[in-house]
């Protein structure tokens, strides 16, 4: 438990350097900010010399002097300079507060721009980061929740670098400064008077051990809400078919209050903490009148001191409410901030290795040998799988859900590494091979099509520029998607709306065709899906798949009796292992555990192995 | 672009014009009332402490100083440092607390309306923009109702009792022209306050438009890493980030003028009463002593008068997001119960269309045309069709997801808008082609739609839905997590689940649309078995590719391009030699194909 407190302490003060580096291609802004800073301050300081200027040279100069009897014009005559000096004066004083708001403006919007300049690069190192991760983790952490990240929390950083630096230090400056003038009136009084500051250190230490934590808490609680809301949100239509409306709202409500709640810890934590400044400020004024009064009953001090004193006293205890105020912003940016870092720290799992080759296209030999795989510590989904494939052959996976075909075809795009044994793709192990190539030679087809908000073509070429429209057109047509494009309002410049709600499952089938095509894989990987579409989509699915598969090895999960029997070669898996091998003749020949499932299957429908 | 826009002048007070905005202040009223109360009886309260101050110092000189003086004095402080303590604390409960609910019940009733709201909606505001709303915008209301109610009454306070005893007491002219720099305020706020508006909105898309799209990507991120997409990807995020930016600095230097800006005027102000002030002082019209008190009295309310320019951009600010939060608000749920919806208990199993014809809303083209059929109540009506043909468009009309024109469903013999909404979805259980699951344990995804339902009810739905086998074999049973699209799950699991949560409802009508393509025909029969047994008296609706899946079915009707081509039952379809048959025979062939090799 100490332990793990320390280590608090620790990723705290580290967290706040952590946000630190992010200010620092920005320093030579800061310090032209500071600079600004300090010749404002200078500005202050002058007008209220321009004030004690009129009133002592010009206003007061006759002030013992009677001017009853004397006409108005004489007096004006008589003052003449001195109503020039006021005037003056007054224009002095004009000036003075326009080079005051120039600077101000100058230097806040450095700041802003600099925070939100700040702000850009976090943001794109998170989105760069998250897309580094590999597959498993999205599985783990709510979309919503990692959007947060991205948005929300980098939002509250910002705070840190628009107003917590600067006011900081010029609060130091003013702390400082104030302190000094004290001490050089007198010693002693001074560090009576300084007792407080003990006090105030060790108050600001238990805020912040207490407020870390509800500063942490809140910043859970958002991300839980925007998770929610996204989850919601996509489903509602499910929440409304059921009539959820009730016990769904029922759930945000609470969800909601909790933030709340954590809100108001947070504000009561606050709210009891800053006024702690203002009893110092009493307990010093105390100090100053006894121990101070005694100073001047013994005739140490001068009462002029004493109220020189009390002066010095509200401009010591300003800065310091200031930092405390500061200090709520440092603690709730450092909330944000550890949350995005944890993010950032999340080591990508699959990474290029260092000495990873080149490779422009495949051959298509895949090899697995010996290989065990797990997603979680020793529950092997792989046991022990060997086979190999050779270029331009299809090869078909057959066996239960579970028994681990589509994880094969995980691995050999590597989106997980395997525990023991080697996946060598023309003779180089996955591992060795650099991702980018790996993954652009092997045309991948998921189950679930998941398409883009943009227009169709955008969701054949996705970003490739180096994919002309004319290709686009090609690949379509090719896998017989062009027909249905080309009924589309504006073809292949039709917008997708909400992820492709509108198109069926068997056009997005399709789609997804199209989009493989046009990349030019040497491998393909199909996770062929279950029949979800209609008989005529269908045949053209089946016709587009066999001129897709031309050529090319492939491996595919297979669902239809006609890609299993066009197969070179059928792989039946069981629970992580192979159990059979070889093509439909001979399997049916075989009379093994194939036999057995085909002949389950076929009893039923026209759905072979499912 | 913005040129041709009429240039609409945004009230920076619109926020208080709001009935809206201001139910909370009545809702809080007495919060607020209270909160103000103390902070205003601590504000002079502290002016106090100067004037102990003072009365020590004089004792001082005069020779009064006693131990017992200096006792009573710190006696004095120490009770107005507890009462200010306090009160300090109490105002933030009061007025920064207060704040915090309105913020919760905002966000809870935004959230309540969008529940309202139809499929059509949605398709326009997709998630990552909610989210938005739903932080950054109430965020931004929030501060008006806390920090503008604080810093507002504090300057208004100060101000009003510093000019009452500058006119009072020194002069009413001079008091006149040290105020006339503010008509600079009001002058600068009417000419950039639409500006400042726009700025922010702008700012406020631009952070929808960054959650949507992250929403999205990360959605899609598979798709990404199987095309070797990330490094493209960086660079449109890199725009929406920019966008971003840009609207924020935009945004942060208009806000940034504001507050040195007051301080200027502050300045102008100070600058008259010295050139002005000075000048009558200097002929008499004023004492020395009064131009003194009135540059102190001045300097007093510099702080305040900065405060306003703070305040000025939190009212833009709240403006602007409140009019974000209520185009929202105001967004009419379309699909609602009218005025001729009675309730008269959940309606039967019998449904009827009359010659329906629907095209989604902005589209030309129906999607359906002529549809008729009649479906009694306890038999199985089976569709088929090709994709896009308009099965599902079909069964939304029925849930009322969307809606059909009056006269043309009937459900339980009544007109379907005749049916108050509740108890119409009441009466159907819908099993959707996409299987959304919620990121929940299974049992309270199944038991989704009637919190109410035992474990008992639960096993058994999944039971009949035939993967109660899979759910116990996970280690957690049906306590297992779903992930946030059940992403742990197979297909055939997700949609078995589904299946469970619509059958443990035990509704009137059960449509399910495509709903058992991933599973094995085994186990799709078990399925069809089950519901034949459990849900006699109860209609069901099917909508299939396999005939396998609907060949039992009373009556089958084949659409295609939204229109009915055939219908009949199985043996009828076959005779007629259609659409229907043909399919059949395709489907046949492929499992003759399999008779081949097998034997």
């Amino acid at each position: 438990m100490s332990v793990k407190k320390q280590d608090n302490a620790t990723v705290n003060r580290h967290t706040v350097r952590r946000i630190l580096r992010y200010g620092k291609p920005f320093i030579w802004w800061f310090v032209l900010v500071l600079l600004i800073v300090l010749v404002v301050v200078r500005l202050e300081l002058l007008q209220p010399a321009i004030l004690e200027r009129a009133t002592d040279q010009y206003v007061g100069k006759y002030v013992d002097v009677s001017t009853e009897g004397i006409s108005l014009s004489a007096l004006k005559e008589m003052r003449a300079d001195d109503l020039r000096g006021v005037i003056l004066m007054g224009v002095e004083y004009f000036v003075v507060s326009i080079a005051i708001m120039v600077l101000t403006y100058l230097q806040v919007s450095i700041l802003a721009t600099v925070g939100q300049k700040i702000i850009y690069n976090m943001r794109t190192d998170v989105f760069q980061h998250l897309t580094r991760l590999h597959i498993g983790f999205y599985n783990d952490n709510p979309i919503g929740r990692l959007v947060t990240r991205v948005t929300n929390d980098c939002e509250t950083v910002n705070e840190f670098f628009t107003s917590v630096i600067v006011n900081t230090l010029s609060s130091v400056f003013v702390l400082v400064g104030v302190m000094i003038s004290m001490l050089q009136r007198q010693v002693q009084l001074s560090l009576a008077i300084f007792t407080v500051i003990p006090f105030i250190v060790v108050f600001t230490f238990i805020f912040t051990k207490v407020t870390r934590k509800l500063y942490r808490a809140i910043r859970a609680r958002i991300s839980e809400l925007n998770a929610f809301v996204a989850e919601h949100v996509s489903g509602m239509k499910v929440v409304q078919i059921f009539t959820a409306e009730k016990p769904t709202m029922d759930e945000f409500e609470n969800q909601n209050e909790e933030l709340r709640k954590a809100n108001i810890r947070q504000l009561m934590c606050f709210a009891t903490y800053s006024p702690t400044s203002y009893l110092l400020n009493i307990v010093s004024v105390g100090i100053l009148l006894a121990f101070g009064g005694n100073l001047v009953v013994t005739g140490v001090i001068t009462a002029g001191t004493l109220i020189a004193f009390q002066r010095y006293m509200t401009r010591f205890f300003d800065p310091i409410q200031e930092l405390a105020e500061n200090f709520n912003v440092v603690q709730s940016a450092a909330a944000a901030a550890e949350r995005i870092f944890w993010l950032m720290d999340t080591v990508p799992q699959i990474q290029d290795d260092p000495e990873a080759v080149h490779m422009d296209t495949f051959q298509g030999h895949i090899e697995f040998k010996n290989v065990w795989f797990a997603y979680r510590e020793e529950e092997w989904v792989l046991r022990d799988v060997s086979f190999e494939v050779m270029p331009g052959q299809r090869v078909a996976f057959v066996g239960a859900t579970g028994a681990g075909k589509t994880t094969i075809q995980n691995l050999i795009c590597r989106y997980y590494d395997i525990q023991k044994g080697q996946i060598l793709i023309d003779g180089v192990d996955v591992r060795k091979i650099r991702i980018e190539d790996l993954r652009k030679n092997i045309g991948q087809m998921l189950q679930d099509v998941f398409l883009f908000t943009g227009d169709v073509k955008g969701n054949i070429r996705l970003n490739e520029e180096s994919i002309t429209d004319t290709d686009v057109v090609e690949a379509a047509k090719y896998v017989n998607a062009h027909p249905f494009i080309s009924h589309l309002e504006g073809g292949y410049d039709h917008r997708v709306i909400e992820r492709g709600a509108a198109f069926s499952a068997g056009q997005r089938q399709l789609l997804s065709f199209a989009r493989t095509l046009a990349f030019q894989p040497s491998v393909l990987i199909l996770d062929e899906a279950t029949a979800n579409i209609d008989i005529e989509t269908e045949a053209l699915i089946q016709d587009a798949l066999g001129k897709l598969m031309e050529g090319r090895t492939t491996i595919i999960v297979a669902h239809r009796l006609s890609t299993i029997q066009t197969a070179d070669k059928i792989i039946v898996m069981h629970k992580g292992e192979i159990r059979e091998e070889g093509t439909h003749q001979e399997l049916l020949a075989k009379g093994g555990m194939y036999y057995k499932l085909y002949m389950l299957q076929y009893e039923h429908g026209i759905e072979p192995v499912a | 672009m913005e040129r041709t826009q009429p240039r609409k002048r945004e009230n920076i007070f619109r926020i208080f014009t709001s009935s809206y905005a201001r139910s909370f202040i009545r809702k809080y009223k007495w919060n607020y009332l209270i909160g103000i109360g103390i902070l205003i009886l601590i504000d002079v309260l502290q002016t106090d402490v100067p004037l102990i101050v003072g009365d020590t110092i004089d004792a001082m000189e005069q020779g009064f100083f006693t131990a017992d003086l200096v006792r009573r004095q710190i006696v004095h402080l120490a009770i107005i440092a507890a009462v200010v303590f306090l009160g300090r604390i109490a105002w933030r409960w009061f007025i920064f607390g207060s704040a915090r609910k309105i913020e919760r019940d905002m966000r809870n009733d935004l959230y309540g309306h969008l529940q309202t709201l139809s499929a059509h909606f949605f398709q326009d505001h997709k998630a990552g923009e909610i989210m938005a709303y739903m932080t950054s915008d109430i965020e931004a209301v929030r501060m008006v109702f806390a920090v503008t109610v604080m810093m507002g009454m504090d300057t208004l306070a100060i101000g009003i009792s510093t000019l009452y005893k500058m006119i009072t007491r020194i002069d009413l002219r001079l008091s006149i022209v040290a105020f006339i720099p503010l008509i600079l305020v009001a002058v600068t706020t009417t000419l950039l306050g639409g500006e400042m508006h726009r700025r922010f909105t702008k700012k406020q898309e631009a952070f929808s438009d960054l959650s949507d799209f992250v929403q999205e990507k990360l959605g899609g991120m598979k798709v990404i890493k199987a095309f070797v997409q990330e490094k493209k990807e960086w660079e449109n995020f890199d725009r929406v980030n920019r966008a971003a930016q840009d609207a924020n600095i935009r945004q942060a230097k208009m806000a940034a003028f504001m507050f040195p800006f007051m301080r200027m005027v502050a300045g102008f102000s100070m600058a008259l009463a010295i050139a002005y002030g000075g000048y009558i002082a200097i002929l008499g019209r004023i004492s020395v002593g009064n131009f003194a008190s009135f540059v102190q009295f001045l300097n007093m309310l510099v702080w305040p008068m900065a405060a306003i320019g703070r305040i000025i951009n939190i009212m833009t600010q709240g403006s602007a997001s409140m009019k974000r939060l209520e185009t929202i608000l105001n967004a009419k749920a379309d699909i609602v119960d009218g005025p001729e919806a009675v309730s008269q208990g959940i309606p039967e199993g019998t449904v009827e269309a009359r010659d329906l014809t629907f095209a989604y809303p902005g589209e030309d083209k129906p999607v359906l045309e002529h549809i008729s059929f009649r479906v009694e109540k306890g038999t199985t009506l089976g569709i088929v069709g090709r994709t896009g043909s308009g099965k599902t468009s079909l069964v939304n009309l029925m849930m009322r997801v969307f809606d059909p024109e009056k006269g043309m469903l009937f459900i339980g013999g009544r007109e379907i808008h005749t049916i108050p909404l509740k108890d119409l979805r009441a009466a159907i259980g819908y099993v959707p082609q996409d299987n959304f699951l919620f990121s929940d344990t299974i049992s309270a995804n199944i038991a989704f739609g009637d919190r109410s339902k035992t474990q008992e009810d639960v096993e058994n739905a999944a039971k009949a839905a035939c993967v109660h086998d899979n759910i116990v074999d996970f280690a957690d049973g049906y306590d297992t997590m779903v992930g946030e699209r059940g992403v742990s799950l197979s297909g055939g699991q997700k949609q078995r689940i589904a299946i469970a949560r619509a059958l443990i409802l035990q509704p009137e009508i059960l449509i399910l649309d495509d709903s058992v393509s991933a599973v094995d025909t085994d186990t799709e029969e078990k399925i069809l078995r089950h519901l034949h047994e459990t849900r006699q008296g109860k209609t069901n609706i099917l909508i299939a590719h396999r005939i396998s899946t609907l060949q039992d079915a009373d009556q089958i009707i084949v659409i295609d391009e939204g229109k009915i081509a055939e219908r009949g039952n199985h043996q009828q379809l076959l005779e007629q030699n259609g659409i229907y048959a043909d399919m059949y025979h395709r489907q046949l062939l492929e499992k003759m194909k399999r008779e081949e090799y097998a034997l």
